[in-house]
């Protein structure tokens, strides 16, 4: 994982830069494409209004798919670059002291309505960004100045390393996302939501609320687009969204489940493309209690030891997800690699009789994730083979995180949760909302001082490889202990018509970061 | 008369202020919407500050109150997951929701009636028979496994027709069958229930004593009569089609009231299900309402029962 420095940052500034100096840069690029005809993506659920506005961006990666298609950010995640991708910045430079980022926007940058995307624009949407992250990004910024008419600085109170990350990584944070600020303050949040304006690839030309979202190239974006329309189509059940782009009626879909999987397979005109995405791991909320037998930390172990990853992957994503080490992602920064675990349940049997259990135990509840019911299922019958018995609890999604967020309260008795998790950026992300103390999704389920304690370190920090040091200690001792038993990272199943134009699905599903198919502008159609 | 009409409007604001305050108290059983608006895992101060821009730090009374008043100025809420009127969003998908049900009635009636009348006329004979499976299969199919067998028919292997969306005609054929096949094995029995009581009755007897054609006994005599129930279900069945079907609406991503109904129940948004159902319940008590005064105009006896 690559480390932010100075040089490093200065380094990609000046190749974007000199990729960009070229005679009229992005202008001529962009006039050498003429974007023809159109692409329609079935989008798997309802679409929320809320997503067209990068200033309420909930920190999850459903706002990215619709926020990249009309608005632009200083620097974003964008194929292989997780946050630092020049977008409507043609350079940036970040302090070495972390006290201070500097932004320079591309020369003629527009809007959809032709207006120019002035700093003031830039300063008006970090302002008035009310999304994930806000209050951290609000309370680190001392102040905010336009430089000139180009040029935009953020000074920070304190040294702020992980302010480019969170800017730039569409998954966890819109604060860099640039809105025009004239027309947001003259037809309000609400107008904004519902006849929204950027300065990305396309322009919003239909928006039927909850259903349907048709746009159009943006003729004065400074990269080429491929595609002349787009259609963002609601549709809710996944045989519907299968139907429709065997039939040609759809060129993307999202999210197709296991059950499906095998009829896309078996299309030659279709392909899938299975994205791997997030991580699922088991949490033992309240082992702390020396009551609790997840107490034990051999218990714990002949649960990681009586889990059999392969077998889930298989059965729940047909064997494309990936059975790995950790529980955190390994596209964020200081994610630390993990061998696969062992799944060997004499040895889960013995280590259970060793503390104490020669005939198992039983617990009150698995809770999975929603709507990943089936595998929670999976686990529970994987841990009866060695005597761990207990019940499948299913959960509204509000009504799970709603109890991960108060914690122990909410999770009376003896409990397993059956976690996952996309969080972009930094690993620090993950560690911070689902395993620190007070956590935004750990409240107090966890609370191992030793590790909270690093983890402060780790944030006081400013240097990399002291930080980098800490990340991999504190990881190790996650797994070493088996607080988290992860289990595998699943893939994210989308499947791409016969007229799109890519050789592998990987061409269409190119940013590293999300399991949708952005950069919108690359994706290209058959002559 | 008039007295009727005061005493069974009364009734229809009773029933709605039981409805209002039924959908009212068990949206919010639910849990808490802020919860699905904020990012997951919020902090408490900006959980509280949307809960406040919302009305939803507010006692329950006090939100009821609010939320009756506004009705009756025929303000039902701005959603919040659209940020937008719920009385414009309900407006906007109305017209489909329409469009899907008049569709969906229309089949059953092409359906169920001729069908129903045809096993009455023919009672206990293969036609008959024939009409029962019909009615069986009608009644006992889900919609939403008929809709998704059409797809894979129809669109998949045949590509005759669109697997879902609003558009021309042919986009309208699937769901409507699907949504209008319960209603026609229904409309079936009553019809042919309706036929037989009919078919019983003195008067068509002496119609075949008097001697006219069969086909008149039925057109014109029995018909008539035994169709006055049949319409009644289908207004009721109309109604119902506008506003509850859900899942067709899902399956076909067809953009209707049932599906904004099904989004608002996904994501909490208690002032679009709130609206959504109230409006529901206003067209269910009007159009009983109506018929109920029809038939008492009609039927003195009716009036005059207390």
């Amino acid at each position: 994982m690559a480390r932010l420095t100075r040089r490093r940052v200065l380094e990609t500034a000046a190749f974007g830069a000199a990729a960009l100096a070229m005679p009229f840069a992005g202008g001529a690029r962009a006039a050498a494409v003429t974007p023809k005809g159109k692409l329609t993506l079935a989008w798997h659920t309802n679409i929320a209004p809320r997503w067209l506005d990068p200033g309420q961006h909930d920190g999850s990666a459903t706002p990215d798919n619709f926020i990249t298609v009309l608005h632009d950010a200083l620097i974003k995640n964008h194929k292989d670059k997780l946050y630092d991708h020049l977008a409507l910045a043609e350079h940036f430079d970040f302090a070495e002291d972390a006290r201070s980022a500097t932004f320079r926007l591309r020369p003629n940058l527009r809007f959809h309505d032709g207006s120019p995307v002035t700093p003031a624009d830039v300063k008006w949407s970090y302002e008035h960004y009310h999304g994930a992250w806000a209050a951290v990004l609000k309370e680190a910024t001392e102040r905010i100045t336009i430089a000139d008419e180009r040029t935009i600085r953020f000074d920070f109170k304190a040294p702020f390393l992980d302010f480019p990350r969170l800017l730039g990584t569409a998954n966890v944070c819109g604060a860099g996302w640039v809105v025009p600020a004239k027309y947001f303050e003259k037809v309000g949040a609400d107008g904004f939501v519902a006849k929204p304006m950027g300065a990305g690839p396309y322009k919003l030309v239909n928006h039927e609320p909850g259903t349907r979202l048709d746009f159009e190239a943006f003729e004065g974006y400074y990269a080429p687009i491929h595609i002349k329309q787009l259609s963002i189509v609601s549709a809710p059940d996944a045989a519907t969204r299968v139907a429709m782009l065997e039939r040609g009626e759809a060129d993307i879909v999202y999210a197709v489940p296991g059950e499906l999987v095998p009829r896309i397979k078996n299309n030659p005109k279709v392909t899938l493309a299975p994205v791997v995405s997030g991580n699922f791991w088991l949490r033992f909320p309240g082992f702390q209690d020396p009551k609790n037998p997840f107490h034990d930390k051999r218990v714990r172990e002949a649960v990681s030891l009586a889990i059999d990853r392969d077998a889930i992957n298989d059965a729940e994503c047909a064997g494309l997800g990936v059975v790995d080490g950790n529980w955190i992602n390994d596209d964020v920064e200081y994610a630390l690699p993990w061998p696969k675990w062992e799944h060997n349940l004499a040895k889960a049997r013995k280590l259970l009789a060793e503390a104490g259990h020669p005939n198992g135990f039983a617990f009150d509840w698995l809770t999975p994730a929603p709507p990943y019911f089936s595998r929670g299922e999976r686990v529970l019958s994987q841990l009866q083979a060695v005597g761990i018995r207990g019940k499948l609890q299913t959960l509204e999604r509000g009504v799970y995180n709603k109890r991960r967020q108060t914690g122990m309260k909410e999770w009376p008795g003896i409990n397993i949760i059956f976690e996952g998790a996309r969080i972009g950026a930094s690993w620090a992300n993950w560690y911070e909302s689902l395993f620190k103390c007070g956590g935004r999704l750990a409240g107090d389920m966890m609370c191992v001082k030793n590790l909270d304690a690093k983890f402060d370190r780790y944030t006081q920090s400013d240097k990399p490889a002291e930080r980098e040091k800490l990340a991999a200690e504190i990881q190790r001792e996650i797994l070493e202990n088996y607080y988290f038993v992860p289990v595998f990272r699943h893939a994210f199943m989308n499947a791409i018509g016969p007229r799109i134009d890519a050789k592998r699905w990987q061409d269409v599903f190119s940013t590293v970061t999300t399991g949708y198919a952005y950069p919108w502008e690359e994706i290209r159609l058959k002559a | 008369m008039t007295q009727f009409i005061i005493r069974r409007t009364f009734y229809a604001l009773i029933s709605l202020f039981i409805l209002s305050v039924t959908i009212f108290a068990i949206v919010r059983l639910t849990g808490d919407p802020v919860t699905m608006l904020a990012e997951p895992g919020a902090r408490a101060e900006d959980l509280d500050r949307l809960r406040a821009e919302w009305g939803l730090d507010r006692s329950w009374p006090v939100q009821y109150l609010t939320f009756a008043k506004n009705v009756f100025t025929g303000d039902l809420g701005k959603s919040f997951n659209y940020q937008m009127p719920v009385s414009t969003l309900y407006f906007q998908r109305l017209p489909a929701s329409l469009q899907l049900a008049l569709a969906a009635t229309f089949i059953s009636f092409i359906i169920g009636i001729p069908a129903g009348l045809i096993s009455a006329v023919k009672v206990n004979s293969a036609w008959d028979n024939a009409g029962k499976v019909v009615a069986l299969f009608g009644l006992a199919v889900p919609g939403f496994w008929l809709g998704l067998v059409m797809i894979l028919i129809f669109s998949v292997w045949l590509g005759w027709l669109p697997t879902s969306g609003q558009g021309g005609i042919l986009h309208l054929i699937m769901p409507s069958v699907a949504l209008g096949w319960y209603f026609a094995a229904s409309l079936l029995r009553l019809t042919r229930s309706s036929m037989l009581e009919v078919m019983r009755s003195e008067y068509i007897k002496l119609a075949r004593l008097k001697g006219l054609p069969g086909y008149v006994v039925i057109a014109v005599h029995a018909f008539k009569n035994a169709l006055i129930p049949v319409l009644t279900l289908a207004g009721i069945n109309l109604v119902v089609m506008i506003n509850a079907g859900v899942i067709i609406e899902v399956i076909f991503a067809w953009p209707g009231i049932g599906r904004l109904l099904y989004e608002g129940i996904f994501q909490r948004d208690f002032p679009l299900v709130q609206g959504v159902v109230i409006q529901a319940g206003i067209m269910i008590v009007l159009i009983n309402l109506t018929i109920d005064i029809l038939y008492a105009y009609i039927d003195p006896r009716i009036r005059l029962a207390k």
